[in-house]
């Protein structure tokens, strides 16, 4: 019994040092033309016609499958598979021109048929949620080989953008049987091998028809736990770490020579939900009170170590109708005090077991109290037990949560959405900015995103930053995580 | 022999009771405010009135280690409470029924959920009915019953066999009146042993939930949680997990050697070896 004893206290002490085990001894050096991304998530399978989850787009789309249209790190919409394209003077027709050499990775061409093929298919196959993004679509036809004609049911500002995500994707007539297993794209890479649980391999596609891509292949490295991502890379099992999720660790990287920290922008707004659908938050004074009691730069310099941004909407700043909003609730306890009127809550703060919200919920916990709101933490597992209990049933009074899909502010419009939040005026802004011109949209969408703001619909705490860290030497990686996939086609090694 | 089991009993006693009035203390006095966050402290190094610096938040890693000694406390007595209250009887029962079916059935049921891993069970109950530190009590106390129920039982055998038990019998004492004035009173020292080392698990146990996120819910102070808050500060601000950790070892390493000095103290058979 008193070894036991002895090796129980050893275990209080190894639990302590744990974060220096458990690196990934497992990749071999990397060859030359290789490099080894480390991701946080890995796919369920390699359908995302048919799964949802990020993960499968963000290594397929763009390097695997392409679109007629791409998003670039601006978030322009730039030509991909379609030459050009041209929009007819009421909206509602869109003509692509395609590029004439482009084949499929099984030696198909890519002709208009499969465009016509690939965008029917949405409609009578995807089972994804977000296909209703393309119900604006009334008809797709060929022209000729290389020309595809799109037609709108109404004008649509998002049509274009949409045809950017996994949406736009072109599948080969041919080629989906095994979507699961066997992708068949026209991209710059190949489906090399899939090592479930560890790794998936991208080769480089020998017959692509742009430019080649500098490396012959890309292992894409999953790791569950943020210390064993940074510890792979440290000891050289992996090149890339492609988004940081324990921004403090970044000092380990600190040394130049060895290094190179990029940090760019997502479309993640980390929002605090507020319950507009029961008390008190269904209260705008309340709301008020609640951001205005928020020091959202103290937030960020201590949940995350001040990287990423303070927005005041649902609205990222590389969205084109951006406008800074974060003045309107400026940090000021005594206002907050004044609009409750020496009234006191005790809440419920049902947060997701994710690093940023259990951290961020600290932070706002302390600084609730100083105005008299007392919020008690609890932690749910993700993804399921959230889901179902703030997402789905809407049981909860605040809540953290990033949400990284692009111009979502849509999600507010619904009041069957978690946040409760019913103002018809907000509807009717979102559905006029999808009508009209672009200039309309944009004075639209921005009068949107300062009716939420002024309402409190919710509190913004910042924008979640896209932290890579690379090896020296590593070059063409993606600034910015605004698209949904991680594009590899410019990723070289010097 | 003697000497040794003392001085282990000694270190260990004091061990605990360090612990022990740390929490005490800090239901009266705390330097600061150990929940309380602050930006302009973010990491502040030690000195000036922050014995042990301040962590990312700029909590003072002082009081929460203070309140953090409660938490750890309150898991074990709780954790080790239900423990007993269930496993005690249960392993009395089996003990004065040696032969028949209850004692089979308890038995078979107390093997069941030996088998099943404490931290597992702690993270099934956190998922389903959310973590927080009653869960995590809970779990590691159901998941500690076998040990106490087959201690009580081995005991328990051995006191049915002794000549006063027997005369009990033979002089038509009941059951419940046997184990209440003889069993018990002559199985006590072994259970308290059980208890102390059962105690230094069950703290390893909510350091371990609380660094996975199932155990006490933040802010509530945490050796578990603070080890795993600063994880990601291991490289640049290191104390921020070596006094959690150094707190976890001494209180573990605490009871263990409470437990083994009191049983080297309380054993009859190793007393009369060296009576002899």
């Amino acid at each position: 019994m008193r070894r036991i004893g002895i090796w129980i206290a050893v275990g209080g002490l190894l639990l302590g040092t744990a974060a220096c085990g458990g690196g990934d001894g497992g990749g071999s050096a990397p060859k030359a033309q290789s490099l080894s991304v480390g991701f946080v998530a890995e796919p369920a399978n390699l359908d995302f016609t048919s799964t949802e989850g990020a993960a499968i787009p963000q290594a397929l789309l763009v390097n695997v499958y392409e679109g007629l249209v791409k998003l670039d790190q601006e978030g322009r919409i730039v030509p991909l598979l379609a030459e050009k394209w041209e929009i007819s003077d009421d909206r509602k027709t869109y003509t692509f021109t395609l590029r004439d050499n482009v084949t499929f990775s099984s030696g198909a061409p890519f002709t208009a048929d499969d465009v016509v093929f690939s965008l029917d298919r949405v409609k009578s196959d995807w089972k994804l949620k977000i296909k209703s993004q393309l119900d604006v679509v009334d008809k797709v036809e060929k022209k000729d080989d290389t020309t595809a004609v799109v037609t709108l049911k109404q004008p649509s500002n998002g049509f274009l953008y949409s045809m950017t995500t996994r949406l736009g994707a072109m599948f080969s007539r041919t080629g989906v049987s095994d979507l699961a297993n066997k992708p068949v794209g026209t991209g710059p890479y190949v489906l090399g091998s899939w090592r479930r649980g560890d790794s998936v391999q991208l080769d480089a596609n020998p017959s692509y028809w742009g430019t080649k891509p500098p490396l012959s292949s890309i292992t894409l490295k999953y790791f569950k736990d943020a210390t064993a991502m940074n510890n792979a890379l440290l000891t050289g099992g992996i090149d890339v770490i492609s988004s940081v999720q324990a921004p403090e660790s970044l000092q380990q990287f600190a040394d130049p020579n060895r290094f190179e920290v990029i940090e760019g922008t997502t479309n993640g707004e980390v929002v605090l939900s507020m319950n507009n659908a029961r008390p008190p938050f269904d209260d705008k004074k309340v709301r008020q009170a609640v951001r205005h009691a928020i020091d959202h730069k103290a937030l960020l310099d201590t949940a995350w170590a001040g990287r990423g941004g303070l927005i005041g909407s649902m609205v990222p700043p590389t969205d084109p109708w951006y406008e800074d909003r974060t003045g309107d609730y400026p940090y000021d306890p005594a206002k907050a005090k004044q609009l409750l009127g020496g009234r006191t809550y005790n809440v419920k703060m049902r947060i997701p077991n994710l690093p940023y919200a259990v951290s961020s919920a600290q932070v706002v916990k302390s600084q609730l109290a100083q105005v008299g709101i007392t919020a008690e933490i609890e932690p749910l597992e993700f993804p399921a037990r959230w889901l179902d209990q703030v997402f789905t049933k809407g049981d909860y009074d605040l809540s953290i949560i990033n949400h990284v899909e692009p111009r979502d502010m849509g999600i507010f419009a619904d009041e069957s959405y978690y946040f409760g939040y019913n103002n018809p005026e907000f509807g009717e802004l979102l559905a006029s900015a999808d009508r009209g011109t672009e200039q309309e949209q944009s004075d639209d969408l921005k009068q949107a995103a300062k009716l939420l703001s002024e309402d409190a619909a919710a509190d913004w705490l910042f924008l979640f930053p896209n932290l890579i860290v690379a090896k020296k030497g590593v070059t063409g990686l993606p600034k910015n995580a605004i698209s949904e996939s991680f594009d590899f086609t410019a990723l070289a090694k010097q | 022999m003697r000497g040794r089991a003392n001085a282990g009993l000694v270190a260990g006693g004091a061990l605990v009771g360090l612990v022990v009035l740390t929490a005490v203390a800090s239901f009266f006095w705390t330097p600061h405010d150990p929940t309380l966050v602050d930006a302009a402290r973010k990491l502040r190094e030690p000195g000036g009135g922050y014995l042990l610096g301040a962590d990312k938040f700029g909590r003072d890693t002082f009081s929460q280690l203070m309140v953090g000694a409660r938490t750890t406390l309150y898991v074990g007595v709780v954790a080790v409470g239900i423990a007993a209250a269930l496993g005690v009887p249960l392993g009395v029962i089996a003990g004065m029924t040696p032969r028949g079916w209850l004692s089979e059935l308890i038995m078979r049921v107390n093997d069941l959920v030996f088998a099943f891993p404490a931290l597992l069970l702690a993270v099934m109950l956190g998922a389903v009915y959310g973590a927080g530190t009653l869960t995590a009590m809970i779990a590691i106390g159901v998941a500690t019953v076998p040990a106490f129920a087959r201690v009580a039982r081995a005991a328990t055998l051995q006191v049915m066999v002794t000549d006063y038990v027997l005369a009990a019998r033979a002089a038509g004492r009941r059951r419940p009146a046997i184990a209440v004035r003889h069993v018990l009173p002559n199985i006590g020292s072994m259970l308290i042993v059980q208890a102390s080392v059962s105690f230094a698990i069950a703290i390893l146990a909510e350091a371990a939930l609380s660094f996975l996120g199932f155990g006490t819910r933040p802010p509530t102070p945490s050796w578990g949680r603070m080890l795993q808050e600063s994880q990601e500060l291991l490289f640049s601000t290191p104390r921020l997990a070596l006094w959690p950790g150094l707190a976890i070892a001494l209180a573990v390493l605490g009871f263990n050697l409470l437990g083994d000095g009191l049983r080297d103290h309380l054993d009859p058979k190793l007393r009369r070896v060296e009576e002899r």
